[in-house]
This record gives C-alpha cells, sequence and structure tokens, in this order.
C-alpha cells in the first residue's frame, strides 16, 4: 500500500483556518437578550388569543410545557403527556402523565393540578383527574384533540393568585408587563436543564429598534418585519426565515347581501395583483395567497387562484354598479398593511370597484394578519375561521380532500380574500449558537447555546 | 421504532486529490472521470402502485370511461425518475380503467394532475374539466419517507458505514454482541433495550427501564461497556446502571460519581463526568502517567505507541490536548469538532483518530486522522451526515466505531456503525 504518498495527498487538501477553534457540543451559561415587538400584558397561556402573535406563543412555549407536543411534519408527541388512548368514538381521551415533573416553584405536576389548569384554558371541556391519568370529555367527536393540546394556549399553569408556574425550561423571575421578561433556567426541568442561564426579553420594540440593537450587540435575537428580511440578509444579518406562516387577507363584515355583491367580492378578488404585493411592497417576505392555508401545509393551496385577472374580475362583477363604496379599515400602526390597503383599493378601482380606506374601527371591509398557530392543518384551520370572525368548518373526515373541501366552503362564504401567506423572520447575533426555528416561526430558545463571538 | 436496515452501505469510491484526478483523466478518460465525480447515490427504489391506482380509481369515478387529456407536472420533492415512474404507473393505471389519452379537440374531458406534498404525505390531486362549466377536483395522499444519507469515499481510508438502528428517542449508545444470534443492546435516556437478530430484523427481547432522581441534562450522553462477569455497564450523568449476567437481565440504577471508562480493552483510563452538564471535568482515574488532570473535556482517544499511550483530549475549550504521561501538549489549530474516538483501522500505525467536524451547518462529518508525529494528518475523506452527530464511541472491538447521529429529515437519531479498510 502506498500509504504514505497518499497520507501526503490528503493532508494537501487540509484546511487549517486560523479561527478554527470552534466545538459543536453546546456550552452552558450566558445570558440571551431578545427583543420582540409583541406587548403582552400577560403571560398566562389562557390569555393568548387565537390571533395572538408569534412571539407571545414563543414565549409562553418558554415557560409552560403542553401535554402534547407537534414536531415539524405536524405530528402529536408525547411531552408532559407520555401517552394517550381514545376511548371508542373519538370522544373521551384519557392523556397518562410523564412521571417526576415538577413545576418550577418546586410542586409537582400532579394530574390534578393539569386537569385544573386545562378547565381554566377551555370552560366546555370535561376535564378530570384519574390517578396518574387526565381525562378529557368533548361534546363531539374529536380526532384533532392530541394537536389542540398542543398548541399555546394550552400550556400547563399553576396559578397561585398572581403567581403562574410552569414546567418549562425558564422560570420567570422578573415581569414588567409589555415591557420586560427576565427568565432563568430551570435546572430539574424535565426535558434537560436548558444552556443559557438566563434570557431577558424586552418587549413592544420597534422593528428599527431592534435592528438598531443587533447591530450594537444590545440584542441577540431581535424579530425582522418580513419586508425587511431581504435587506438585513443583503445587510450581511444572520436572518432565519419560517415557511410562510401568517395570513394577510380582506375580511368582509358581513355575509353578502345579495347575489350582486358575492359577484363583487369575487371580481375583487380576482382584480387583487398579489404578485405585486409581494415582490414590490414586501419584497418578497411572503408569497401569494388563493387559500386561507399555505400549500407547505396542505399541498393543494395551487388550486385557489392567487393571479391578478383583471379581464376576469371585470367579468364577473358584469354590468351592475355598486350601491356605495366598501370602506376598508386596516392597522394604522402597521406601515406594511397600510401600504397593501392602498395597493387594493387600486387593483380594485381598475376592476370598477370602490374601495374607501378609512382609519375607523368600523369597516365594511377589514385587512387583517392572522398568525396560523398550529402544524396541523386542521387545528390550524379552524382557528384561522375563528379569528377571522366564521364558523369553524366541520371536518367529515381526515383526509386531505374533506381538509380542502372545508377550505373551499370558507372560502365560497365570500366572507375572506386571502391576500399573501407572510414569513416570520428573525435576526440573531454572531454568538448564538444551534438557532433554530420551526417551519411555523416557533422558535428553539432553549436549545440555543452561546459560543465565541462570529464576525 | 424503526430499523434501518442491516445491509451495509458501502462508499462509493471519488477520488477528490488533484492529481490523482490527472491520472484518472489520462487513463480513463473524461467520461469515466464524469461519471464518477458526478455519480448520484442510487435512490432507494419506491412501490408508487398503491397511490397510483387510488388516485385513478377517484378519476375514473369522476369521468367514467372515455376520452380524455392527461397532463402530470410535479410541485414536490420527487425525483425526475420517480415523476417518470409514475406518470407511466398512472397512464397504465387509468388506461386500464377504462380512460383513452387523446388530443384536446377528442377530449370530452381533461385532467391535470399536480404531484404536491404537505408536511407529512405526498398530495397527489387531480383537477378535472368537462365540459364547459363541469370542474372537480379529486386528491389521495401517501406518506413520504426520509432516505438514507449518501456516503463518500475515502481514499488512504476507507469508512463502512452500516446503518444498525434508528428511533425517535435520543439514543446515547449502542453495543453488539456477535455470536449466532447476535444482540444489541440500545442505550437512551430512559431505558436499555435488548435485541436479538432474526433475519435481517432486530427482535426487541427486553427492555429495562433507567432509573434516576433528577431530570437529565440537555444534550444527554451515556456510555455502555460490555463486560465479562456480568453483561454491560451503563454509564449516564450522575448515574450508573449495572445488569446482570443472564437472561432475563436486571438492571441496577443508582445515583453516583463514579468516572467513566474512557477506553477500552487495555486502555485504563477513567474520568469524572459532569452530572449536570454535558462534559468531563477533567480529573482521571488513576492518571496518564504522572498526569491526573486535564482541562474539561468532551471526548477523549487512546493511541498506542510502542512504549506508552498517547491521550488526546477534546478540551471544552475546543483546544485539543496531547497527554504522554509526561507533557500536556496543544495540538495546532485543527477543525475538530467536540468528539473523537480511537479506532484500530490496520493502516499505516494501525491505530488512528476519528474526528467529527466543527461546522455550523445542520449536518456533521467524521474523518479518519493519523497521528505519526503529533500533528494529525487526514487520512479519509470526510463522511458527511444529515444530522448533528451526538455521540461518537469507539466499539468494544477497537476495529470500528459507533455514531449516533441526530437526521434533520426524519428528526430520528441514527446509530451507525463505522468500519475501516485500507485504501489502494
Amino acid at each position: 500500500m502506498k500509504r504514505s504518498g497518499l497520507v501526503l495527498l490528503v493532508a494537501s487538501s487540509l484546511l487549517f483556518s486560523a479561527a478554527a477553534r470552534a466545538v459543536v457540543r453546546p456550552h452552558y451559561g450566558g445570558t440571551l437578550r431578545v427583543a420582540t415587538a409583541a406587548a403582552p400584558a400577560s403571560l398566562d397561556p389562557v390569555d393568548l388569543n387565537q390571533s395572538g402573535s408569534l412571539a407571545a406563543r414563543n414565549l409562553s412555549y418558554l415557560i409552560f410545557d403542553t401535554l402534547v407536543t407537534l414536531d415539524d411534519q405536524g405530528r402529536p408527541r408525547p411531552a408532559l403527556a407520555a401517552s394517550w388512548q381514545p376511548e371508542p368514538g373519538n370522544q373521551r381521551w384519557r392523556f397518562t402523565l410523564r412521571r417526576g415533573v415538577s413545576f418550577q416553584d418546586g410542586t409537582p405536576c400532579t394530574a390534578d393540578r393539569v386537569a385544573a389548569s386545562l378547565r381554566v384554558a377551555n370552560p366546555g371541556w370535561k376535564v378530570f383527574a384519574s390517578e396518574d391519568s387526565v381525562v378529557i370529555e368533548r361534546d363531539s367527536p374529536s380526532l384533532d384533540l392530541p394537536a389542540e393540546l398542543a398548541s399555546a394556549r394550552n400550556g400547563i399553569a399553576k396559578r397561585d393568585g398572581s403567581a403562574l408556574s410552569g414546567t418549562g425550561p425558564f422560570a420567570v423571575t422578573a415581569w414588567a408587563p409589555a415591557k420586560k421578561l427576565t427568565l432563568a433556567a430551570y435546572n430539574d426541568c424535565w426535558r434537560g436543564r436548558p444552556f443559557v442561564d438566563s434570557i431577558e426579553v424586552a418587549m413592544g420594540q420597534g422593528y428599527r429598534e431592534q435592528m438598531l440593537a443587533l447591530d450594537l450587540g444590545k440584542a441577540d435575537v431581535i424579530e425582522i418585519a418580513p419586508e425587511q428580511a431581504r435587506r438585513a440578509a443583503a445587510g450581511g444579518r444572520r436572518v432565519e426565515s419560517s415557511s410562510p406562516t401568517e395570513l394577510m387577507a380582506l375580511v368582509f363584515a358581513h355575509d353578502p347581501q345579495s347575489p350582486a355583491e358575492e359577484h363583487w367580492r369575487e371580481a375583487l378578488a380576482f382584480s387583487i395583483d398579489r404578485g405585486s404585493l409581494n415582490n414590490v411592497l414586501l419584497q418578497g417576505g411572503g408569497e401569494p395567497a388563493g387559500g386561507l392555508l399555505p400549500n407547505w401545509m396542505t399541498g393543494y393551496a395551487f388550486l385557489f387562484p392567487a393571479s391578478a385577472d383583471l379581464a376576469k374580475a371585470r367579468q364577473v362583477r358584469g354590468d351592475s354598479r355598486q350601491s356605495s363604496a366598501w370602506t376598508l379599515s386596516y392597522d394604522p400602526g402597521d406601515p406594511v398593511a397600510r401600504m397593501v390597503a392602498e395597493r387594493t383599493a387600486l387593483n380594485a378601482h381598475d376592476a370598477g370597484l370602490s374601495l374607501q380606506l378609512t382609519s375607523s374601527a368600523v369597516a365594511d371591509v377589514r385587512l387583517v394578519r392572522v398568525p396560523i398557530i398550529s402544524l396541523d392543518s386542521r387545528i390550524a384551520l379552524a382557528a384561522l375561521a375563528a379569528a377571522i370572525g366564521l364558523t369553524p368548518p366541520p371536518f367529515v373526515g381526515g383526509s386531505e380532500q374533506d381538509l380542502y373541501s372545508a377550505e373551499s366552503a370558507l372560502l365560497q362564504s365570500h366572507r375572506v380574500i386571502p391576500l399573501l401567506h407572510l414569513r416570520a423572520s428573525c435576526g440573531a447575533g454572531g454568538a448564538v449558537r444551534n438557532w433554530s426555528q420551526g417551519p411555523d416561526g416557533t422558535w428553539r430558545l432553549d436549545e440555543v447555546w452561546q459560543g465565541p463571538e462570529k464576525p | 421504532m424503526n430499523r434501518i436496515g442491516q445491509r451495509a452501505v458501502y462508499n462509493p469510491r471519488i477520488n477528490l486529490v488533484l492529481i490523482f484526478l490527472l491520472r484518472f483523466l489520462r487513463a480513463a478518460g473524461f467520461l469515466l472521470l464524469a461519471a464518477l465525480v458526478f455519480h448520484e447515490p442510487t435512490a432507494m427504489a419506491a412501490d408508487w402502485t398503491a397511490p397510483e391506482a387510488q388516485l385513478a380509481a377517484k378519476i375514473v369515478a369522476a369521468t367514467g370511461p372515455g376520452a380524455v387529456t392527461l397532463d402530470i407536472t410535479n410541485h414536490s420533492s420527487l425525483s425526475r425518475t420517480d415523476l417518470g415512474e409514475i406518470t407511466r404507473g398512472l397512464r397504465n393505471q387509468l388506461t386500464a380503467s377504462g380512460l383513452q389519452f387523446v388530443n384536446p379537440d377528442q377530449a370530452a374531458a381533461s385532467v391535470q394532475i399536480s404531484l404536491s406534498e404537505d408536511l407529512q404525505n405526498y398530495v397527489w390531486v387531480a383537477e378535472i374539466h368537462q365540459g364547459a362549466n363541469q370542474f372537480s377536483v379529486v386528491m389521495i395522499s401517501t406518506p413520504r419517507s426520509g432516505a438514507l444519507p449518501a456516503a463518500r469515499e475515502a481514499s488512504g481510508v476507507i469508512i463502512h458505514q452500516s446503518p444498525i438502528w434508528s428511533q425517535s428517542e435520543r439514543i446515547l449508545d449502542v453495543a453488539i454482541i456477535d455470536g449466532v444470534p447476535a444482540h444489541m443492546i440500545v442505550l437512551d435516556g430512559n431505558q436499555v433495550t435488548l435485541y436479538k437478530q432474526q433475519g435481517t430484523h432486530w427482535q426487541p427481547e427486553q427492555s429495562l427501564p433507567v432509573t434516576r432522581a433528577r431530570a437529565w441534562p440537555r444534550d444527554l450522553r451515556g456510555r455502555l461497556v460490555l463486560r465479562k462477569d456480568h453483561l454491560f455497564d451503563a454509564y449516564l450523568p450522575g448515574v450508573f446502571c449495572r445488569s446482570t449476567a443472564a437472561a432475563p437481565l436486571s438492571l441496577n440504577c443508582f445515583a453516583s460519581d463514579d468516572p467513566w471508562p474512557l477506553g477500552m480493552g487495555s486502555f485504563s483510563l477513567n474520568a469524572f463526568y459532569t452530572s449536570g452538564r454535558n462534559y468531563f471535568t477533567g480529573a482521571l482515574s488513576p492518571g496518564v502517567g504522572a498526569q491526573t488532570s486535564v482541562p474539561a473535556f468532551y471526548s477523549a482517544a487512546p493511541l498506542p505507541r510502542d512504549k506508552y499511550t498517547l491521550w488526546i483530549f477534546a478540551a471544552v475549550d475546543g483546544q485539543v490536548h496531547l497527554l504522554d504521561g509526561v507533557t500536556d501538549q496543544k495540538a495546532g489549530k485543527l477543525d475538530w469538532g467536540s468528539d473523537i474516538a480511537s479506532v484500530n483501522t490496520g493502516c499505516g500505525l494501525g491505530w488512528d483518530v476519528l474526528a467529527t467536524g466543527n461546522s455550523d451547518g445542520p449536518g456533521d462529518s467524521v474523518r479518519v486522522f493519523e497521528l505519526a508525529d503529533r500533528e494529525p494528518v487526514a487520512v479519509s475523506q470526510l463522511l458527511e451526515f444529515q444530522g448533528r452527530i451526538t455521540a461518537l464511541w469507539t466499539d468494544a472491538n477497537g476495529n470500528s466505531a459507533i455514531t449516533i447521529s441526530h437526521n434533520v429529515a426524519t428528526g430520528d437519531y441514527e446509530a451507525i456503525r463505522l468500519s475501516f479498510a485500507c485504501g489502494q
């Protein structure tokens, strides 16, 4: 064997980088500084409503565990519940709890406490403790109950007056509502002590402020507005973006009052140039949306038309003219929403329709942004419907075809016109290691550790 | 739990060294070289018959038998090979169900099939237009499966990888007991599971819970050591478990700060593990010669020399230390990760070091290094993994190593046995 020659040859290909002192096993210690635009006034999971911000949900997951968690494919996985079993009919479920779990205040996480927490979050459910299990009984068959229990608002909390304790990887050490949150690593967390010692969260920070804090080394993790993500990355920052995970849509306040109004709404949907909204106004920060759920969740969203078709818009509108202009409201504090609303009104005008922008809360049409709260497509669709004021769809079966039928029915109500699906983006400093987001934008701060600053 | 196969996966030969390539060019010609360099790993053949039949049945239920146009487009991660196979399969199924494919002007219906996907499944959607206004949509889904990571070729030392086991629970260590039948022991944070080989499968025989009083640290590590007077010991942070000798086995676990064995066989060195963290404290027992401590470290590898054993430590601060019983020498700047192990490759000096890489990306790698002097020299190509290597331990025989990696595509932990051959 010509070993020595081969050794020399391979040796010549070795890279001896001057900066190569990194190690890949996680380091313990340090404080992670996080900035968010969200400013929740409460940490109680039950206060997370269905349109609650992604950041608020991410913070909740740091403190509170759920019985079940969803993996990146949206499949239920054990968390505080080690296993679960439905009774025939899927109306009554038994969740067997993981043993040896304690709240951050040291008290054991018993079935009684879990049941009490779930009753607060879901007053309509029958929840009771049974030895080391929690039994949940619903009014109707509930195939998706494990996935539903994975949502942040079903986080298990021990409530002692105003004091809250969870079983998650971090415990609250200081809390100034809507301003600042300080968390400390929970050493006895059943999933293992997190790597960083503490997390400091500055809330209610504007996106510009956050970017400045990251650039100055005053923040380690920040949120980045979808329309700024591309520019932030081009500026050499470390930017991570999720799959499109927030729906921007026009929502009508009422059902159509006449067949003609149905046609006008349909015409409006065809008139909107979603491609330009995404490429120009949002700088590619999302995707044009014809459906409520994005294609990566369903695989069929391309069936719902998302491209502008002015000729068809005019054809659908027909000869009838609107009796009066629709008023369109948007969040005045959201500059992107204002631009999208203005562009939508222009598109509508081209189709012979009239949209009048208003800052009033009462309007015919609202421009809304609704986060997708679950990786389970059925839960996500039901929550989206509820958040925009539609009756959640009844699912006939569990197939993709059934999901498609349910979503089609929601769209055929002519109450909602999807515009875009937006990505959740964030920036991380050079010392942040093992940073990752779930496909729905979920942060995994408990897995983050801090290493030497990288240029 | 999933078995990922017992069939050894051998590395396709791709030589990346320039001089070697030039010789190859002269000797074998450009076409052969291109075939080697741009060789695509062979994909595992999938059976699409069932979803093809399912979708075809739904389409025909909507159209009835007759003349249609058919168009199939791929919006998913399916490969071109799969697309071709599925296209053929769907056409055959539809033809067998009574559809004829004709030009648009002769068609009673048009069928547009889109091969899409969601988080878990391939979603195949057929849009069916009949007449001027009749439109329907049918769809089916079929689970997506992950693919095995591609292996790469080595030169001085060739690394062979044999997938042993995969499961969703984090695997800490795996030990194979050769024999007829062979047995396998899998250690995770909750239990030790004993398997017996039956043909090409591992059949679970017994599960023994690992009892503990406290929560495990994150980045949990553990080690299995086969013994002669009983079957095995398991070392976990702050916990020691000892099995009995004969079946049915029992496992006695108790809180312990006893040091973990670092070497195997004749390399007797133990080190104390920090129970709430993921590294060794640096205190050694009995020590390397007169040296009884090193900086805190993640892993260690012994290399036997004529008159002593050279111990290599991958320290927590990223530095690599070489201890020979007298001196503590820091190696130059290396691109090593935190996990190293020594293996008797039988090539060159016999014993080499297997080291993980230090990239920040989602994947990981291992590579064999020879330490003829004190300077590590790479003697194999990188073997890449589809996720982080969470454990790297030398096998009991010293000739192979066990890697545990967390596959980012499947989410599972995969145990792979690495064995070695000398390059030509």
